[in-house]
């Protein structure tokens, strides 16, 4: 009976880990969205100084992932859980989750400063990432090779461009990857034959390109992007395991307030109330 | 041991001479090692530090090099990240009560399962191979080559090979993910082994999904069908269902025949192997310890497997209810209980040797408990009861057939 009792300790033991996070509640995911949650946590904080937060990046997939495995409490991500996502959610936790959409946001095309194009199509945009056009003049720019930057495939953006713009199909291999939006940013405002994507709250400093549809150009604007015309205009979302509660429910009723949402607005994307 | 301590001796003192072979340099005074009038000018002594432009031209044509590195290297690393290595072991401690006459009980460790999976997913063609290596032997358990039909998005397939039936919902589900060690006894009866060779189309229409398929019918390890059919008979298989997140069900059916011969009979002939069933699967999240989740299924058919020998033309029916509660992130509790009358519509009796001991036809209503504790994503204890009960007629008793089941699963 003793080893039987001990054995019990030795279990409960192994499993305090777990136990020992409570009172933290972790963030994890979206590489857009890090700041934007960094921004939330610390206002949150500096209200409710007995809850802690913590914040990270990662990618919408590594966030989604550390939610199916136990070790997030909220996932961050720029696009909606994939249906094998929740049927691994479903698998591990009996729970289908909680979506909550917390702000929106539109993926922008960055070009160099110097380039002269203002605006594309859906389609001159296609074609470049998956390798169909390869030089600026094929779609009315200078005579030079296209530098295609893209991002991680556990990126959110990414997944995001490559469903709604590529329609499924593969980047082309020659797209150089890069860790984050800003990485993006920084390799676009250097290298002058450059292009790359990310969310508008990153795109300073170069040019971020419109979208031609017909006759009109619309660019990613606040108007454009939460009126859904901008047509790479996307939701950002929380996810959780199950109905926010306790702690996590204080931080998301403070997300969706009118103090949470104007924070939204000051980092550079767009409320959704 | 000897010749290891004097190899080390040779070498310490081999070490030791080239020391002492090595003369000390001699020391110049400093004024005599280099006269300020013969100095070099510190233009020659030191050659002048490249200027900003010259060290960002080197710099950048390191980076390019470097990226060029990369696309190469990408290219060549591209197709492995859609290969991916999967497996599972279930390493078990069983229990079971002696009978009152002294005849079955055991106490055993045992090494349930001990998979590993590959699976290589691309655009248009899945590869997977699942092997299973216990004590008592390696078997091939999937061996499956997918197309995914063009401008589908993966949302529709053809598989060809060795494949799970597509029937039901607990002979889908992987044995990794079960709350319970063991399948239902109606599961385990109507679909053994849950695979078998044959094609399946998969395709899934919003919340709908549809899975048919034609088999051999027998099952993977059925006696004279080992890795081929045993006759010409195929049977024809299929689930249509709904997955709307919060709850998922479907209907299934199978209609086929086996070669066999029954009582009485001198020739083989087709016997009607065929199954019904249904299931649903609810998902709710009320109580704040964790979410809850309630499953169930019914089938009833003609024909099935005991013991490893097919009951020809055996009419048999049986349900399962199911009920499994999350504690908090690392724990889950399930209570589920499994009926089988392996023969509808025959009375209970007494064994045919005239013991006290229940028929094999008799019915068996199963009990059981079980708790779950996670150790993270990559390990589940869990300690399992049951209690089978067992139809009987009068003078015969319920034979005392608990089983208690302690598993540790290690998977990644």
């Amino acid at each position: 009976m003793k080893n039987f009792i001990a054995s019990i300790a030795a279990v409960l033991l192994l499993a305090l880990p777990g136990a020992a996070r409570a009172g933290t509640i972790t963030v994890k995911g979206s590489d857009t969205m890090v700041i934007l949650g960094q921004r939330w946590a610390e206002e949150f904080m500096k209200k409710n100084p007995t809850i802690k937060l913590q914040v990270t990046g990662g990618g919408s997939g590594v966030g989604l992932s550390a939610l199916i495995n136990g070790t997030t409490d909220i996932a961050m991500s720029s696009r909606p859980m994939k249906e094998a996502e929740g049927e691994k959610l479903r698998t591990r936790f009996n729970t289908t989750g909680t979506e909550i959409s917390v702000a929106k946001d539109g993926v922008t095309f960055y070009v160099n400063e110097n380039n002269p194009l203002d605006a594309l199509t859906q389609e001159q945009l296609k074609g470049i990432y998956l390798g169909d056009i390869t030089n600026w003049k094929e779609v009315g720019g200078p005579d030079a090779p296209i530098i295609v930057y893209s991002r991680e495939n556990s990126s959110g953006t990414y997944v995001f461009v490559k469903d709604n713009l590529l329609n499924g199909d593969d980047y082309t291999s020659s797209a150089q990857t890069l860790p984050g939006t800003a990485a993006v940013v920084n390799a676009v405002s250097k290298e002058k034959n450059g292009i790359g994507y990310g969310g508008a709250a990153y795109a300073k400093g170069i040019k971020e390109l419109k979208i031609k549809k017909g006759n009109e150009a619309i660019a990613p604007s606040a108007e454009n992007i939460k009126s859904g015309k901008y047509p790479l205009s996307r939701d950002l979302y929380f996810y959780l395991r199950n109905k926010p509660a306790a702690d996590a429910k204080t931080f998301i009723d403070y997300v969706l307030s009118p103090e949470g949402q104007a924070l939204v607005t000051k980092v550079g994307y767009f409320p959704v109330k | 041991m000897r010749n290891l301590i004097a190899a080390m001796l040779t070498f310490a003192s081999g070490a030791a001479l080239a020391q002492e072979a090595t003369p000390a340099p001699e020391t110049a005074p400093a004024s005599e090692a280099t006269p300020a009038s013969e100095a070099a000018p510190a233009s020659e002594a030191a050659p002048a530090s490249p200027s900003p432009d010259e060290r960002m031209t080197n710099a950048e044509g390191k980076v390019a090099s470097i990226e060029e590195q990369l696309i190469e290297i990408k290219g060549i690393l591209s197709p492995l990240t859609k290969l991916k290595f999967s497996g599972y072991v279930q390493a078990r401690y069983q229990w079971e009560e002696s009978r009152e006459d002294g005849t079955g009980g055991y106490s055993r460790f045992l090494v349930r399962r001990g998979r590993i999976k590959a699976t290589y997913t691309g655009d248009l063609v899945q590869y997977m191979l699942q092997i299973d290596a216990v004590p008592t032997g390696v078997t091939v358990r999937d061996a499956e080559a997918t197309l995914f039909i063009p401008g589908t998005k993966q949302n529709m397939s053809v598989t060809l090979g060795q494949l799970k039936w597509p029937f039901g919902y607990e002979s889908v589900q992987s044995s990794s993910d079960r709350e319970f060690p063991e399948r239902t006894r109606v599961v385990r009866a109507f679909l053994p082994d849950e695979r078998d060779r044959g094609v399946k189309y998969a395709g899934k229409f919003g919340v709908f999904r549809l899975g048919i398929g034609l088999f051999d019918g027998n099952g993977m390890s059925y006696p004279g069908s080992v890795g081929v059919d045993n006759d010409k008979e195929k049977d024809f298989v299929g689930r249509a269902g709904f997955d709307a997140k919060w709850i998922s069900g479907g209907v299934s059916g199978w209609y086929g025949h086996t070669m066999g011969r029954g009582a009485g009979e001198t020739y083989r002939h087709a016997h009607e192997r065929s199954r019904v069933g249904a299931d649903l699967q609810v998902y709710l999240d009320f109580l704040p310890v964790g979410a809850t989740a309630l499953k169930g299924e019914y089938i009833k058919g003609k024909t099935y497997v005991s013991n490893g020998a097919e009951l020809l033309d055996r009419q048999a029916s049986g349900w399962y209810v199911l009920l499994v509660q999350n504690i908090g992130l690392h724990d889950a509790v399930a209570v589920r209980y499994d009926y089988f009358d392996a023969a509808s519509g025959v009375p209970a009796a007494a064994a045919s040797e005239g013991s006290d001991r229940p028929a094999g036809t008799n019915a068996v209503g199963t009990i059981g408990a079980t708790v779950v504790h996670y150790f993270g994503e990559n390990l589940k204890l869990s300690a399992t009861y049951e209690h089978p009960m067992t139809a009987t007629v009068s003078g015969v008793k319920d034979p005392r057939d608990n089983v208690l089941t302690a598993q540790l699963q290690a998977r990644f």
